[in-house]
């Protein structure tokens, strides 16, 4: 490489400018540096550096109580809703500190789906898409509501099976039909990154395939961040990931190199079901 | 770090809806500002003596005018732990009733009923306790008592008129009967399975368990009798039309009395033609006010304390 | 054998106590329709509309003193409910703080306060001032009676609602106001209402708040916010303590018709839900 760089200036600036482009081209959508949070006294992420690419399904796996949902909600500032949470270090929205930016502003760009399944109960399926639409002011008419409400509910693979029955309450729908009910409610916002807080756990084998396949398809416009305690989950659904480990990263990668080859003795031991 | 609810450097949510808030505080002190200022006038004529003394003589000349409230005092705390005296069996019977004997199908009814009586306006409880109650008490119980057991003295009053200390006391303890029972039911109710399988596994009848159930439910029926004692003492209309209105210290279950509330309400409309009664009547309240005060932070700190245990 | 005595004499006593201690409510019942009921059929609909008798003089009607009522309810609760709901909301949204913490105890203790000192303190406050009983100060002493009610039906149905949802609508990047003005007062508006509507219940009839405030009347039905106004239990109050025999009836006729708005309000709300806070 040396060799050729010395014999054709020309042949390098090209070089660099590709590499240049595939910078670009692969943005950091969430990047954290050097992250700490408490519960009180109670240190339950420690110091976690992490950059998460740009329309990749991004899994942060771990057994349970490990931190995964707590850093999960940091990305959005969620957990500042916990009186006793205190955060350090930073987290960067595409190159943006979220602790700059208002926390009502983060949380749009960055939507959540929730464990457990929780479509507003007392609004109907339609009202429960329309409401960020609407107590936000994102839309300027009621057409223009109706159009991003078939759209999200599009988006969220829900529409054929509801759009005949959108003025019904959303506690009447399956368990998977109210999950992507929750998704279509985040993706109404036109959010850029989708958090999803083991988004399967309380639903049926054949609700969480329809989920999953659901999670392939978004990737392709949405940077998907999903916390799963399944190890198969991850290998199943995404890109990259992260192994936390009592509120420590261990180590994070394509998801072939995890699970193929992984670095450090703990996550093979947690892939293998040694812990967790 | 900006606030992580409004996104602004102040919680603008919080200073808003604190006026709210603050409001209930407002009138709460304001209350108390307003008993404490109209009170001055008569502490600084009689002193403690108010309280200490048994006389009321209203008068045109402000010079003869004294004021003693002592027998509503009295009067308040006598018909108030005869209500106690009453509610205390009943409540826990109901509540040892409803949870462990009655009938499924009925308990939800004899639940209802309960609740119906501890919402029913006072009034009604006074035009039933004046009309129905009184006559009742009087002829079926104080005067065959007071026929043959006078020479005790608290049997010793003739019940003439039937308005007495003992109509208050029943009359105001059928009334927080419902109120002591809901707050046993529920601590009774709350009783952890494991105990009752334990106490039943000794081989205990059912007395037996009732009984050693109770005990671990103690601090709820002291609760319940501190609160419901600061429900009868603050009772007004249906005590009124029943205790006779009578300034009277006398220990007699059948002799008529006053009680503050009941004085309060029968003398506080023509207390402006004189000097000093309405600061009197303030006093009075002031008293009220605190007995009430601490028995309801008492009652409440018991509660919380078995509910944080 | 001496066990299995004490066990019969223990299962008869607390099953003879405790329909002893329901007993009054059914004699209540009883008593108030077997003396009302006749009055009201005989008073026809003049005694729902018509104004007070005089003294042995046949039984007239309390349309004043209900219609005083119904305006004193509705005024109270245009003044007692949007700051008892925001001061319940204040409680619900802040537990831990030391004002949360103290609003709470205060409207548990207001709950219970001798409702006869609050009319005393509005008839010092505004009465006073104003140089005579009216509408307006009845209406506040009923408000203060009523607040803690709903304040603390509006705290417990705010706690109540799961967590979850909470983050939901913060997660859909709304303003805390909007979170919980336009989200979960939704979600716990059966419980807020239900708090509601006990508190009207609860101050339709009272009576000691008003002996010193509302002042009472019997012969004109409206005569402004500012001048005095009758109601229901303070015309019962009133006339119980008159010698006379038409009074009395009149009494018993008002007490029935009470009953009847209390328990139409009461068991429709008790039968819907399971607990009731009185």
């Amino acid at each position: 490489m040396r060799a050729r760089k010395s014999k054709d200036r020309g042949a390098k600036k090209i070089e660099t400018a590709i590499e240049t482009a595939i910078e670009t081209a692969i943005e950091t959508a969430i990047e954290t540096i050097n992250l700490n949070v408490y519960y009180n006294s109670n240190h339950v992420i420690k110091s976690v550096s992490l950059q998460i690419p740009e329309n990749v399904v991004f899994a942060i796996m771990g057994p349970s109580g490990c931190g995964k949902s707590t850093l999960l909600r940091a990305f959005n500032r969620l957990i500042e809703l916990q009186e006793n949470a205190r955060v350090e270090g930073d987290i960067k929205l595409y190159g943006r500190s979220v602790f700059e930016m208002n926390p009502i502003e983060v949380r749009r760009q960055i939507g959540t789906v929730f464990q457990q399944v929780n479509p507003f109960p007392h609004l109907s399926i339609y009202e429960n898409v329309a409401m960020g639409l609407k107590l936000n002011k994102l839309v300027k008419s009621k057409d223009e509501l109706n159009r991003t409400v078939e759209w999200a509910l599009k988006k969220a693979a829900l529409w054929d099976e509801v759009k005949d029955r959108l003025n019904d309450f959303a506690s009447n729908l399956s368990g998977g039909q109210q999950q992507r009910l929750c998704i279509a409610r985040a993706l109404a916002l036109k959010p850029e990154v989708l958090l999803m807080d083991e988004p399967t756990a309380n639903l049926d084998p054949i609700a969480t395939e329809k989920i999953e396949d659901l999670i392939y398809e978004l990737k392709k416009e949405y940077t998907i961040i999903i916390v799963t305690h399944s190890p198969s989950q991850a290998a199943r659904v995404a890109d990259f990931v992260a192994f936390l480990y009592l509120g420590k990263l261990i180590e994070v990668g394509p998801v072939e190199k995890i699970f193929e080859n992984p670095a450090e003795n703990l996550t093979e031991k947690y892939l293998t079901g040694r812990i967790g | 770090m900006r606030d992580a609810f409004s996104g602004t450097f102040r919680d603008t949510f919080k200073v808003s809806i604190l006026p709210f808030s603050a409001l209930i505080f407002g009138i709460f002190l304001l209350m108390l500002l307003v008993y404490f200022a109209n009170s001055i006038q008569i502490f600084q004529k009689e002193g403690i003596e108010i309280y200490t003394t048994n006389k009321w003589i209203a008068s045109e000349d402000p010079e003869k005018e004294f004021y003693g409230v002592l027998a509503a005092i009295y009067g308040s705390i006598y018909s108030s732990v005869i209500a106690v005296v009453i509610a205390l069996p009943l409540s826990i019977s109901f509540a040892v009733f409803v949870i462990d004997y009655a009938p499924s199908k009925l308990k939800e009814w004899f639940i209802i009923a309960t609740d119906i009586m501890a919402g029913l306006p006072t009034i009604i409880y006074g035009i039933w306790g004046a009309f129905v109650l009184v006559p009742f008490l009087k002829d079926f119980v104080m005067y065959p008592i007071y026929n043959h057991l006078s020479f005790i003295p608290f049997f010793s009053f003739e019940p003439l008129s039937g308005y007495s200390f003992l109509s208050a006391g029943v009359l105001l303890g059928i009334m927080v009967t419902p109120f002591a029972s809901s707050i046993i039911r529920e601590a009774y109710r709350m009783i952890p399975f494991k105990y009752r399988e334990a106490v039943f596994s000794i081989g205990a009848t059912r007395y037996e368990a009732t009984k050693i159930l109770l005990s671990y439910i103690k601090p709820a029926i002291v609760a319940g009798v501190i609160l419901a004692f600061g429900r009868a003492i603050g009772e007004t209309v249906a005590v009124s039309l029943v205790v006779g209105n009578t300034f009277n210290i006398h220990p007699s279950l059948f002799a008529p009395g006053y009680t503050i509330s009941s004085l309060i309400a029968n003398q506080f409309g023509n207390a402006f033609i004189y000097e000093y009664m309405v600061s009197a009547l303030f006093a009075a309240g002031l008293s009220l006010f605190f007995v009430g005060l601490a028995v309801n932070l008492l009652g409440m700190y018991i509660l919380r304390r078995r509910v944080h245990e | 054998m001496n066990r299995l005595v004490k066990e019969k004499v223990f299962l008869i006593s607390i099953t003879v106590l405790s329909l002893l201690a329901i007993l009054p409510l059914f004699h209540i019942l009883f008593s108030v329709t077997v003396n009302g009921l006749p009055v009201l059929v005989k008073g026809g609909f003049g005694f729902l509309t018509g104004t007070l008798a005089s003294p042995g003089d046949g039984l007239g009607g309390i349309g004043v003193a209900i219609v005083g009522t119904f305006v004193l309810v509705f005024l109270s609760s245009l003044i007692g409910l949007p700051i008892a709901v925001v001061a319940g909301i204040y409680a619900a949204e802040y537990p831990n703080s030391a004002i949360g913490r103290l609003t709470k105890t205060l409207l548990q203790i207001m709950l219970e306060f001798p409702t006869i000192l609050v009319g005393l303190f509005v008839m010092q406050i505004i009465v006073v001032p104003m140089g005579n009983y009216s509408a307006l100060a009845g209406a506040l002493a009923l408000a203060i009676v009523m607040m803690p009610y709903v304040a603390v039906s509006t705290e417990e149905a705010m706690k109540e609602i799961p967590f979850t949802y909470r983050e939901a609508a913060f997660s859909l990047g709304l303003t805390r106001f909007k979170v919980v003005f336009r989200v979960l007062m939704g979600m716990a508006r059966k419980g807020v209402l239900t708090g509601i509507l006990i508190g009207m219940a609860k101050v339709a009839g009272e009576t000691a708040p008003l002996l010193f405030s509302a002042g009472g009347a019997s012969r004109v039905y409206f005569m402004g916010i500012d001048k005095p106004i009758g109601a229901i239990p303070l015309l019962i109050y009133n006339l119980v303590q008159q010698p006379y025999k038409n009074y009395h009836q009149i009494a018993w006729g008002a007490a029935f018709v009470l009953m009847l708005i209390f328990l139409a309000i009461f068991i429709p709300i008790r039968l819907k839900i399971k607990e009731v806070k009185i």
